[in-house]
């Protein structure tokens, strides 16, 4: 296996943490939100 | 089907075939091949991600349920975002700098050979089956509305898709990906539009709305907590999650796709974009279904939308007095649509209701019929409502696109499996068993004549299962046994530091039977199947480990 490893020599430049953990924060508010508009729609057509 | 519409389809299926064969270029060594050179853009691998999970029985089945069920489905998918953020700090990171090809050599890595070719060879044989009942699925119902031959489809469908993920490898997966998802896109919004444009004029969408509403067919949110009912926000939110965990998170076809990013960056935006599209993309599907509801409301639906089982019984007296009763049970229920549009009363509403449940039993009793009478008790139509319609009702043109959309959702799932089966035959088993030290290009011929193989295969797999309705059951039930379990070895490699390569193995045995036994003994939903074969394989795992004193492999937790 180890003959066929890849070597990733390429520099990629990565974001850091503390700012995805912002898109984290967001991905779940924006759940929140849209279950909730969903439970509004529901209740608003069925009178 | 007019020329247009003809045209169309083919038009879709000829462009797609180049476009797959075109990306032969890219593909010459292993990496390339199988990972795109890690190259692709974030929003490429996020439409393939996202195309690999909407087959075309998900995009035809789905309807067909928001037509008799409503819109409670979508609560499956409430946990997806969350499974999203779960995948994205945990194994997109840990798999990409592991720098591994499939999700399961980085187990050798953590655990040892043995844990990694049971999950491997796991993971072909419920996919392998499982592409077959994707193939198999739209095949047959495309060939009853659309009154082509079953093999011919199958091989339309499965042999196509084979061809160009064949010579060009995930490459072509991705970016046929792509465009296949704007075809669904497109066929989806067109389909809205008109149906919305087909209601009577004194009936707004608005009154439509309000017309499903009643029939309680927009309750997107159930907050009772019982295990036997099987969309619920719970379901969604909890068995549901472990379920995507599972399933994006450590099955090939769907871990290979942010493998080929570019970055951890772009494989976690690309994860993220499911995050923030799949339940708007669900719900505008099941709004599709919930309109076609509507717009049978004023126009009347067949009894059976499956025109081969109902053309077996429709000469009989018995049928025909049924067909009666529901042409009846329609036109009160047409009546009291309409006046329940014009005035929006409770007695108007009460009127409806009451008119709706007549006309459901009748169509019940005609179901029943089929049932006594063809012998086959498990018969259901629902995935048929959707491409009935679109066939009777919609005009030419729009029926070409949407029938290009059922081939473009079944295919760009059917080339991911097939390209994640290959991946896994060649890295887990061929180089890692039996020819360890060729070079480049004979691995990638490997992995072409693998995909070539495993193509051929599910063809076979969906000539039988079209005949074999339980067939469909096995697969699908094996498929929900293996992940919930799967996804407990993958808790114990990446959290749990004290478990072991005997703890893993034999974790995924008991979880696996655990599954079992819950599946024979308890009559929980499937969904929480995923809960108990991850809890039980973490548990076991665990405990199984604390008896086995050896040190974990060297610079794995780390990858």
């Amino acid at each position: 296996m180890g003959s066929h490893e890849k070597k990733n020599t390429e520099t990629v430049e990565e974001l850091p943490d503390a700012w995805w953990y912002k898109i984290y924060a967001g991905v779940v508010l924006t759940t929140i939100l849209v279950i909730a508009a969903l439970y509004a729609f529901s209740r608003y057509f069925s009178l | 089907m007019k020329f247009l519409d003809w045209a169309i389809v083919v038009a879709y299926l000829v462009y797609v075939i180049w476009d797959g064969i075109r990306m032969t270029k890219h593909s010459g060594d292993v990496e390339g091949y199988f990972l795109a050179n890690r190259s692709l853009p974030w929003w490429a691998v996020g439409l393939s991600v996202m195309a690999t999970q909407l087959s075309a029985i998900t995009l035809v089945g789905t309807t067909g349920q928001a037509y008799t069920d409503g819109m409670r489905f979508l609560q499956f998918y409430y946990g997806l975002p969350l499974a999203m953020v779960i995948l994205c700090i945990t194994v997109v990171p840990f798999f990409y700098r592991a720098n591994v090809y499939t999700a399961y050599e980085y187990l050798e890595r953590r655990f040892d050979a043995k844990t990694r070719s049971l999950t491997s060879f796991c993971f072909l044989i419920s996919r392998g089956l499982g592409v077959g009942v994707i193939i198999a699925a739209p095949s047959v119902i495309l060939s009853i509305v659309l009154g082509w031959s079953e093999i011919a489809t199958i091989f339309l469908m499965g042999l196509s898709t084979t061809v160009y993920t064949m010579i060009g490898g995930v490459q072509a997966v991705t970016w046929t990906d792509v465009k296949q998802m704007a075809v669904i896109f497109l066929g989806l919004s067109v389909v809205l539009i008109v149906i919305i444009a087909q209601f009577p004029q004194q009936v707004s969408l608005t009154d439509g709305l309000y017309l499903a509403g009643s029939l309680g067919k927009l309750e997107t949110v159930n907050t009772s907590f019982d295990l036997t009912e099987k969309y619920t926000i719970w379901s969604g939110l909890i068995a549901a999650l472990f379920l995507f965990l599972a399933y994006f998170g450590c099955d090939q076809s769907q871990v290979q796709r942010f493998l080929t990013a570019k970055s951890v960056s772009e494989g976690r935006t690309s994860l993220l974009m499911s995050a923030f599209l799949k339940i708007p993309m669900q719900f505008m599907i099941l709004l599709i279904g919930v309109l076609v509801f509507v717009f049978y409301q004023f126009a009347t639906p067949p009894m059976i939308f499956n025109s081969v089982e109902s053309a077996k019984v429709e000469q009989k007296a018995q049928y025909q007095i049924l067909q009666g009763e529901y042409d009846a049970a329609h036109a009160i229920r047409e009546a009291s649509a309409l006046a329940f549009v014009a005035d929006k009363s409770d007695a108007a509403r009460e009127s409806y209701v009451a008119a709706d449940k007549v006309f459901n039993e009748t169509r019940k009793n005609a179901t029943e019929f089929i049932k006594a009478e063809t012998g086959n008790k498990s018969f259901n139509d629902v995935n048929y409502v959707f491409p009935t319609f679109v066939v009777q009702n919609m005009p030419m043109g729009v029926i070409g696109l949407i029938i290009a959309a059922i081939f473009a959702a079944a295919m760009s799932s059917i080339s991911a499996e097939l390209n994640s089966l290959a991946t896994a035959t060649t890295i887990d088993f061929y180089r890692r068993h039996f020819r360890t030290d060729a070079d480049d290009k004979h691995y990638v011929r490997f992995g072409r004549a693998a995909t070539f193989v495993w193509g051929i295969f599910a063809c076979i797999v969906a000539i039988y299962a079209t005949n074999l309705g339980s067939l469909i059951e096995v697969v699908n039930k094996f498929g929900s046994f293996f992940y919930g379990s799967l996804l407990g070895v993958f808790v114990l490699a990446i959290v749990v530091k004290r478990a072991r390569p005997r703890g893993a193995f034999f974790g995924l045995l008991i979880g696996i039977a655990s599954v079992w036994l819950a599946s024979v003994y308890t009559n929980i939903e499937f969904l929480w199947f995923n809960v108990v074969g991850c809890l039980a394989t973490v548990l076991a795992g665990y405990l199984i480990s604390l008896t086995d004193r050896r040190e974990p492999n060297a610079g794995t937790a780390e990858a």
